[in-house]
């Protein structure tokens, strides 16, 4: 579907028409070769016999030339061989014929038998065999021992049958010389070739291209031909319609070579590589069953029964598919003990998985546990001190003693502090913060933490204002959000010099509660304002005037803030103060 | 003059248990102390304080298998019972509470906070 908009016009018919068929005449020289060839082979059987010769003559150069030019189009230098064999082989099939028109036309009669046509005849099937053995050599997957040994079967059926059919009849014909007879015998001697080339070419891996299909089918022809001209050497003459297969190899084996995807026939189809696919299996079983069916065929037809070629010939094909059915049965329990060695590996790769995230989860727990541990050793003795001395505040009288009671104290505090906040800081090291959420009332936890700050602000001089509005509920917990503002809260006391302010708002601004601590402090330079909620940052002004601090509490506080969904900022100049700013998410 | 009620605190660091036990005692409570988790069970059966004060990490039986012998002995029923631990995990607190204790109160603590609950549980 166009988007709606699209203005659509059509081109006119001229404007589609001429571009088209340009396009078809660059993609398709094949159909052009076989448009013409098939009007060729038309025009042949309307000649009178002489012209015939010289025609099918012409036809077959016209094929010779196309195939050394399609190679010369379509492939690089080094690619060209496979084609100009077949041009060659072709080539003695033109020369032969010609000498048979020349005899035929000017003297009246066919040549000798033998003759110098002979030769250029047989010359031809070694070069096309060659050809092909080339083409099949690029595919690869020829070389195995499976693929010889079909080789083997399929070469053993095809000489079988045409010993039986068309080599032996040959002995029991009339030659003028034993010479004479040699030479027909070797006519289908080498067809044996061709249907070997043939059948390789049928159960290789190629196949994709339709160059490789022309290939195939021209060959085909070709040996259709020869097999049933060798069944009717007797009554063939010149003009048969045997000859418009010859015809039609030419023009198919033209059209494989002019067409383009010819450059591509040696691409194996990977999936296709020596596997016993049911063309395979089917040649097999046609090559094994060609001795008792040439028996059937011979008792039929009441010829002399080859029974000793058949016997001898059966035993070999049986030999051979049995052994061929032998490395296939390897084959299989190959992969089958490939398949189970591969299984158990798995599974040992499984246990070995498993038993490692045990191992995982176990270290885990054990590193909680250390913490835990080492927590509740600090805080024990730390009660005992914090303990004492509060009962020792209690009875002593003497203000120095107090004085100094009290300081204990504070530093026990102080301590107790730290021991939580670092315990706190590595849980956080483990994993996330986990909290029980529920409905929490911000203002009262604002409220509360400003009420229990205002000692420490007064002790400090510095001013603590609270400017809260009523705020929507936030899921979260009480107790951290209680020490997040315990924590902002303190900063911005202990960072304030005397006669400075702290102020705390509270608001909901859009979908948040917005928290605000404002100071009149030290404030935080640029620089460091990035670093401000790693662990353990210590401010370089804090150090200067050895404020007392972790380098924890805006860790923890960050912390706290993430957990429950929030973000939390800060605003500072320094020499006038510092705003942290704290959003926390509305409640549903 | 009502009588004194009984309280039994078990902790194995001594300096604790002393506090402890003076703590409660100027608040007006009987103390009977428990160094291990074996004599505290021995004590409580013995005894029958009216509350226990049990620390967690202790030898022999921990505070918490103190705890579950005692709430699995029909005759110590109604027993009240305070954990005080250093232990002070969102989980550990969770565990005293759910294994039938009725308070959790953290190490450091407070003087007036442990007298307080205790005079909470025991209705005083």
């Amino acid at each position: 579907m166009l988007p709606k908009g699209t203005a659509v016009t059509s081109p006119t018919l001229s404007e589609r028409a001429v571009p088209a068929l340009a396009g078809r005449l660059r993609s398709a020289p094949a159909a052009w070769a076989f448009g013409v060839g098939a009007v060729a082979i038309g025009v042949y059987f309307l000649l009178p016999p002489d012209a015939q010769s010289v025609f099918f003559v012409a036809i077959g150069f016209a094929a010779v030339v196309a195939i050394y030019t399609g190679a010369a189009i379509n492939l690089p230098r080094g690619e060209r061989l496979p084609w100009q064999l077949f041009a060659f082989g072709l080539l003695g099939q033109v020369a032969g014929d010609a000498i048979f028109a020349v005899y035929e036309i000017s003297l009246n009669r066919e040549p000798p038998n033998p003759s110098v046509a002979d030769i250029f005849y047989l010359a031809g099937y070694p070069l096309i065999a060659l050809g092909i053995l080339q083409i099949l050599r690029r595919l690869g997957g020829q070389t195995s021992r499976a693929a010889i040994l079909d080789t083997v079967v399929i070469f053993s059926g095809v000489a079988l049958v045409q010993w039986v059919f068309f080599i032996d009849p040959y002995n029991h014909m009339l030659f003028g010389t034993e010479f004479a007879r040699v030479v027909a015998m070797a006519y289908p001697a080498m067809d044996i070739l061709l249907l070997v080339a043939f059948a390789q070419l049928l159960v290789g891996p190629g196949g994709r291209t339709r160059s490789y299909g022309l290939l195939l089918s021209s060959l085909g022809l070709w040996v259709i031909a020869d097999e049933i001209y060798g069944l009717n050497v007797d009554t063939y003459k010149g003009g048969s319609w045997i000859d418009a297969l010859w015809l039609g190899s030419y023009v198919a084996w033209a059209a494989a070579a002019l067409e383009p995807s010819m450059s591509r026939i040696a691409e194996p189809d990977r999936r296709r590589l020596p596997r016993l696919t049911t063309t395979r299996l089917a040649l097999l079983a046609t090559a094994s069953l060609t001795a008792p069916a040439t028996l059937l065929i011979e008792r039929a037809s009441h010829h002399r029964v080859h029974a000793f070629v058949l016997a001898f010939g059966g035993a070999v094909l049986a030999a051979l598919v049995l052994l061929r059915l032998a490395g296939l049965v390897r084959a299989v329990e190959r992969a089958g003990r490939a398949e189970r060695v591969a299984r158990w590996e798995a599974e040992q790769a499984q246990q070995l998985l498993a038993y490692q995230n045990e191992q995982l989860v176990e270290l885990d727990r054990l590193k909680d546990e250390f913490v835990s541990s080492i927590s509740h050793e600090l805080r024990t003795p730390l009660t005992s001190i914090a303990g004492y001395v509060e009962l020792l505040l209690e009875e002593e009288d003497d203000p120095e003693k107090t004085g100094h009671l009290a300081i204990v104290e504070r530093n026990a505090s102080r301590l107790l502090a730290l021991v939580t906040d670092l315990l706190f800081a590595a849980r956080l090291q483990y994993g996330r913060l986990e909290l029980e959420r529920s409905p929490v009332d911000v203002g009262t936890i604002v409220r509360q933490c400003v009420d229990s700050a205002r000692p420490r602000a007064l002790a400090s001089s510095v001013q603590l204002e609270l400017h809260a509005t009523d705020v929507p509920a936030v899921m979260g917990e009480p107790a951290k959000l209680a020490q997040l503002l315990d924590n902002l809260v303190s900063n911005a006391i202990k960072f304030t010099p005397s006669d400075g302010r702290v102020s705390v708002r509270l608001a909901t601004v859009e979908d948040v509660v917005r928290i605000e601590v404002s100071d009149t402090g030290i404030g935080i330079p640029d620089a460091e304002r990035g670093k401000l909620f790693d662990r353990f940052f210590r401010a370089q002004s804090a150090l200067e005037r050895q404020i007392q601090g972790t380098g924890l509490g805006l860790y923890i506080s960050k912390a706290i803030v993430d957990a429950h969904g929030g973000r939390i900022g800060v605003e500072s100049e320094p020499g006038r103060g510092t705003t942290f700013v704290v959003e926390l998410p509305v409640a549903g | 003059m009502t009588p004194r009620q009984l309280v039994l605190c078990a902790d194995d660091d001594d300096d604790i248990l002393s506090l402890v036990a003076l703590r409660l005692e100027r608040a007006g409570f009987e103390v009977v102390t428990a160094t291990d988790g074996d004599a505290a069970v021995e004590l409580a059966r013995a005894r029958r304080p009216a509350l226990a004060v049990l620390d967690v990490m202790m030898p022999k039986r921990t505070g918490y298998e103190v705890l579950a012998a005692i709430r699995g002995d029909e005759a110590l029923t109604g027993m009240k019972v305070v954990m005080l631990s250093a232990r002070v995990q969102e989980g550990d607190v969770k565990l005293g509470m759910d294994s039938g204790a009725d308070a959790y109160l953290a190490k450091p603590f407070k003087a007036q906070d442990l007298v307080t609950k205790i005079e909470e549980l025991l209705g005083l």
